[in-house]
């Protein structure tokens, strides 16, 4: 299996623990990561789709050329990518006025046949839940783990959750239980982490990051997990803000997607990254290490 | 068929609290959630109160939430609300009620919508005539226009969950419709009564609200739609504007996003409180190892001359 | 007591179209709706509104088929007027901010409406109701006028002669109170529940009517009821006539395009004569056999995809909502339901009664425009332009009458009346079931076909309803948002309309428009080219006749 892989600016920027850590996971599951190097960020949603279209256009073009799925790590990545390639795909004027007014300079065109995927999707509708079952070496057992999806891997759900792909609703709980872990639901799993309104409405933001936190700890959580840098940035960069605005203690560590499958993988924390951090992970490797013990 | 309707009672009078109360309905299947309370309240008790008025889903006055899931009850039978002959009627969760299913709509809806000026003022150049407008900008009107007002957006919205004080995608939706109006003459003032305190800028962007909407309006779009129009007005908070400005430099000349630079450019460089707040978070997690260098000091990636030379085609584009 | 120059009762197209009318007239104006405005009845209307824009068309030939539409009973005069203002009145409300659809050059376009000699709709995608409704409303708000959301209004208060106001009943307080106007507007809307199937919001109870029938004022043309052709199987939920201006066809069981047998007109397409002509052939067709358990079919999917998304996206919606149908691929089964009543308060064409300070508009009224049957289009347009008229007409009465103190007994003998449903025994009977009953009655005497003796027959079981509708007991009057009090009386203005539809319809001796009599099958112009009008006697309503009003359009 191979895959044209899109880190992401995060995965290398605000969350280094991320990168390293989903290409030791992919390696270890004979799948093959071709990065792409000569590409742009995705535009998160912030950048106008004027400009962010013929940039991601252009690594669609790429990708098109590779022959390619393209893969990502992050819930947003994935989203602003899949919502840019349903506009390219379903109007055929629109692409082509992209294609001569931005591409073809460069000597690219792109036609609309690209697949986008994030991890989480593929291990599921690709490499099979089964087989990753088998190559579980540690369980994750008595770890309870909240599942957080980030908004842009289920909405708009006509795009990120189509017919006959209804299992992504429900895809992060079948993986962690996959791995050996418990779920612990909360009503805010697929809600928004408050991430994009940081620098608008700090407070909403420090509100959406202290009630998620706290639910999953009050329901018996001890940990959680999203395959969303940006979510990570918030649930885990500003849980202690979080804590202070909702005056209460919350420490409830946040996994990244490839770091618990990792872990079940049979990886150490360091190899993972946990250590990395701001939200402290030991508990969950004390867990960990005394079921491993 | 024959099923239990329970109901959810509450009066102020009686303590905050209020309870379900069982009806038995024999009705149709086929018939509407709101047909099974009609007939409740004709024939068994004349107390209860709940809204609900053209039975087609266009005045948007029935929203509920039934059988736990938040919908008008004119538009859902009965057949696919039950649940082993059992219907539950109880509030939506972020709006009060005054009585039993009876909102508090003045506070929690019109008053929002109000706070838009959900209305257009025009420059009466020629007012024996109408406006020259092509089909095209009408029919996207239309089709905002379209919105009944049910508030099921409002109601998923993230940000609504965390202060309901946010405006919400209701009465932004209502906005656009004034905002993208050729025939209005207030475009600016309006983006910055918009960006005001709980304003547009307080949406997050989860689409909830587009996934709600039973119209199909994707109040979400339309909120980025005037984002971006004020972001071009050079309306908008400015921490926010810096915000945009600094992700879309940032991504011209790297061709990815400089983290460490945007927070330093969002809060403004001349801001110095609003630095020194970021300072904690920065030691913390470079003593963690997480390094956020700026881009410039470490990966030089290939191909930013050519998104550079996007964004530059871009903005002559404008 | 509140006190307001101008009180309009009604938050529909019309009544917000005349308490907007008034204040711009520059007096001050309360607008008092049962429901909150936005949520009318009038945001169901999918159709349009006619008006001869178009510089081949002229205000003549839409008056011509405005009056061929009600068969010749209309007055002409006013009908004149109606399709004069036609003209600036959409002006106006594009310049409010409604987003007609345009033509090729950006201008208002017109689509091609049953019964209309040629395009002469104005339309708005197919939600002309909606947004037309959600524009005067963000007007209202615009010019500060005070609204009252949620008062149902109870009874006319009539001192010397005059109207001086209202009683109402606030829902949220759950007190009568009475509420003083030197002009007050019934824009109530209309008696849909009366039927067991109709196109009507739950609200529309006939309540303009009793409250003016119970004050003496009179009320004309009650036998005209307009019955929808189209309507969703079981549901009375309208496919707009839109549907057919865009080219779907009507079908029957077999699959033939029946209306060419009915059809008069050999220049347009048989779907497109006016709604009477299409209601009677349709319900001739489930007569003799022809339909599919009680409907016809409309077809659709020789249409453009994208044409039904841009033109008919509400129609896709409905259909796919209530019967889980897509119209670009499925036949829809329809059949004709109760719609809008054509005669209502007797009104000249300033919207005025005969009572002084008393004025009406929309489907509560009944001005002579439309005789004895609706032009599709003309429903809205006589809500714009009668709306308009009537708060201009208000406004002025208001600057020239003296401030008319309503006396006070008159609110404490309505609060003494509904305190007195409280201590009643009580019968076997509800509200709903003796609704119910109504509505049967109605339905099997009142329908497409009507004929004499169950006409008669209806008339004395509609006396028995109101017999026994004074023995129902109301256990708890008021208090906090406790509906029982307007529902209660919502009935009993719908038994009073019924019975005077039933009287009017009885006495009309002969067929004409929405007015089908099997035993009186003929136009009968020699002694019915007549308005029936309805008042109040002891004995119940006392039915007269009034001259029709000819211009230059003589009957053929």
């Amino acid at each position: 299996m191979a895959y044209a892989f899109f880190p992401g600016c995060v995965s290398k920027g605000g969350c280094p623990e991320l990168y390293p850590a989903a290409k030791i996971v992919a390696d270890k599951l004979n799948i093959e990561l071709v990065e792409l190097r000569d590409v742009g960020c995705s535009g998160a949603g912030v950048l106008s789709q004027e400009v962010s279209d013929p940039v991601n256009a252009r690594t669609l073009a790429k990708v098109e050329k590779m022959g390619m799925t393209m893969m990502t790590i992050c819930s947003t990545c994935q989203g602003t990518f899949t919502q840019a390639n349903h506009r390219l795909q379903s109007d055929p004027e629109y692409r082509d006025r992209i294609n001569q007014e931005y591409l073809a300079s460069e000597g690219l065109r792109y036609d609309g046949t690209v697949d986008i995927k994030h991890f989480l999707w593929i291990l599921d509708e690709e490499y099979g839940l089964d087989n990753l079952k088998d190559l579980v070496v540690h369980p994750l057992e008595g770890l309870k783990v909240a599942p957080f999806y980030g908004c842009y891997l289920r909405r708009p759900p006509e795009l990120m959750v189509p017919k006959g792909f209804e299992g992504r609703k429900t895809v992060l709980e079948k993986t962690i239980e996959t791995l050996g872990g418990e779920v612990v639901n909360t009503s805010g799993k697929g809600k928004c982490c408050g991430f994009p309104i940081l620098s608008s409405s700090e407070d909403n933001s420090l509100a959406m990051c202290g009630d998620h936190t706290l639910e999953a700890k009050d329901k018996g959580a001890n940990c959680m997990v999203t395959p969303c840098p940006l979510c990570h940035l918030e649930l885990d960069g500003k849980q202690e803000d979080a804590a202070r605005h909702k005056k209460q203690d919350i420490d409830l560590p946040i996994l990244h997607l490839p770091q618990m499958v990792g872990l079940a993988l049979g990886f150490s924390p360091r190899d993972m990254g946990l250590h990395k951090h701001l939200v402290s992970t030991e508990e969950i490797v004390n867990i960990l290490e005394g079921v491993r013990a | 068929m024959e099923i239990t309707l329970k109901f959810y009672r509450f009066s102020p009078g009686n303590g905050s609290k209020g309870d379900f109360q069982e009806y038995p309905v024999e009705i149709d299947e086929s018939a509407t959630v709101l047909d099974a309370l009609m007939q409740v309240k004709e024939d068994q008790d004349s107390t209860i109160a709940f809204r609900g008025s053209c039975r087609t889903g266009f005045c948007g006055d029935c929203t509920m939430r039934i059988s736990r899931r938040n919908r008008m009850a004119c538009s859902t039978t009965v057949g696919a609300a039950q649940n082993e002959g059992t219907i539950t009627v109880e509030p939506v969760r972020l709006i009060t009620t005054t009585k039993d299913m009876m909102y508090d709509l003045d506070t929690w809806v019109y008053d929002k919508y109000k706070a838009v000026e959900p209305w257009i003022e025009t420059d009466q150049k020629s007012p024996d005539k109408e406006h020259v407008v092509s089909n095209k900008v009408v029919q996207d009107l239309r089709k905002v226009m379209s919105c009944t007002m049910c508030w099921l957006c409002d109601e998923g919205c993230s940000t609504m969950v965390v202060d309901r004080k946010f405006v919400g995608p209701l009465a932004l939706t209502k906005a656009y419709r004034s905002v993208f109006d050729p025939r209005d003459n207030r475009t600016e003032a309006r983006l910055k009564n918009l960006s005001e305190k709980n304003g547009m800028w307080d949406c997050c962007h989860c689409y909830e609200a587009s996934e709600h909407c039973p119209k199909g309006i994707d109040p979400t779009e339309r909120i980025f739609a005037l984002r971006n129009k004020a972001i071009k007005a050079n309306a908008g908070i400015p921490t926010v504007r810096n915000h945009y400005r600094s992700f879309a430099k940032s991504v011209k000349s790297h061709g990815w996003l400089d983290e460490a630079r945007l927070a330093i450019e969002t809060e403004g460089l001349t801001n110095i409180k609003g630095q020194l707040k970021q300072v904690p978070l920065a030691i913390k997690a470079f003593r963690k190892g997480k390094r956020p260098l700026p881009y410039f000091l470490h990966e030089k990636r290939e191909g930013r001359d050519r998104i550079k030379r996007i964004f530059e085609k871009w903005e002559e584009n404008e | 007591m509140p006190y307001h120059d101008v009180i309009v009762i009604g938050g529909g197209l019309a009544g917000m179209r005349a308490a907007i009318a008034a204040k711009a007239a520059g007096v001050d104006v309360g607008l008092v709706s049962k429901i909150h405005p936005l949520r009318s009845q009038s945001s169901g209307s999918h159709s349009g509104i006619n008006a001869a824009i178009k510089s081949d068309d002229s205000w003549q030939s839409h008056a011509e088929d405005t009056i061929k539409a009600g068969a010749y009973l209309a007055d002409q005069d006013v009908v004149e007027a109606m399709c004069q203002d036609a003209l600036r009145d959409v002006v106006l409300l594009e310049h409010m901010g409604v987003p007609f659809s345009r033509d090729g050059d950006g201008l208002i376009d017109v689509m091609p409406f049953g019964g209309s000699s040629q395009p002469r709709t104005c339309y708005v995608g197919d939600s002309a109701g909606h947004i037309v409704l959600q524009v005067l409303y963000e007007n209202i708000v615009r010019m500060g006028i005070a609204t009252y959301d949620e008062w149902t209004a109870t009874s006319l208060m009539i001192a010397d002669g005059a109207c001086c106001g209202v009683t109402a009943y606030d829902l949220a307080s759950g007190k009568l109170e009475a509420l003083s106007a030197r002009s007050t507007v019934l824009a109530t809307g209309g008696i849909g529940r009366l039927f067991a199937t109709s196109t009507s919001a739950l609200f529309a109870t006939a309540d303009g009517v009793g409250m003016a029938y119970r004050a003496g004022v009179p009320l004309m043309d009650m036998e005209m009821v307009q019955f929808h052709p189209t309507t969703l199987k079981g549901k009375g939920l309208v496919v707009s006539e839109a549907a057919r201006g865009e080219g779907a066809y009507l079908v029957n069981a077999a699959g033939d395009r029946f209306m060419s047998n009915y059809s008069t007109d050999g220049d347009r397409a048989p779907e497109l004569e006016a709604r009477e002509l299409c209601t009677q052939a349709i319900d001739t067709e489930i007569q003799e056999g022809r339909g599919d358990d009680g409907c016809v079919f409309l077809d659709f999917r020789h249409l453009d995809n994208d044409r039904i998304d841009d033109r008919l996206p509400e129609t896709r919606f409905l259909v796919k909502t209530y019967l889980g149908l897509d119209i670009t691929k499925d036949l829809v089964p329809v059949q004709p339901a109760a719609h809008r009543p054509v005669g209502g308060i007797q009104v000249d064409a300033q919207g005025a009664t005969g009572v002084a300070g008393l004025y009406a508009a929309g489907e509560a009224a009944c001005s002579g425009a439309h005789g004895a049957g609706r032009l599709a289009g003309n429903s809205m347009l006589d809500s714009i332009v009668f709306g308009r008229r009537a708060g201009e007409a208000a406004a002025s009465n208001s600057r020239a009458a003296g401030k008319t103190e309503a006396p006070a007994n008159l609110l404490a003998e309505q609060v003494e009346q509904a305190q007195g449903l409280s201590t009643r025994d009580g019968s076997s009977d509800s509200i709903g079931s003796l609704r119910r009953q109504l509505n049967q009655t109605l339905q099997s005497s009142m329908g497409v076909r009507r004929d004499g003796a169950s006409l008669e027959q209806a008339v004395s079981a509609i006396q028995d309803l109101k017999e026994r509708y004074q023995h129902i007991a109301v256990p708890t009057i008021g208090g906090p948002y406790n509906p029982s009090l307007p529902a209660y009386l919502e009935l009993g203005n719908m038994l009073d309309a019924a019975h005077i539809m039933l009287t009017c319809a009885a006495a009309r001796q002969e067929s004409r428009g929405a007015h089908q009599r099997g035993d009186k099958p003929d136009r009968d112009d020699a002694d019915w080219l007549q308005h029936t009008v309805a008042v109040s006697i002891p004995e119940g309503p006392q039915v007269s006749t009034k001259p029709v009003t000819i211009t230059q359009w003589q009957p053929s």
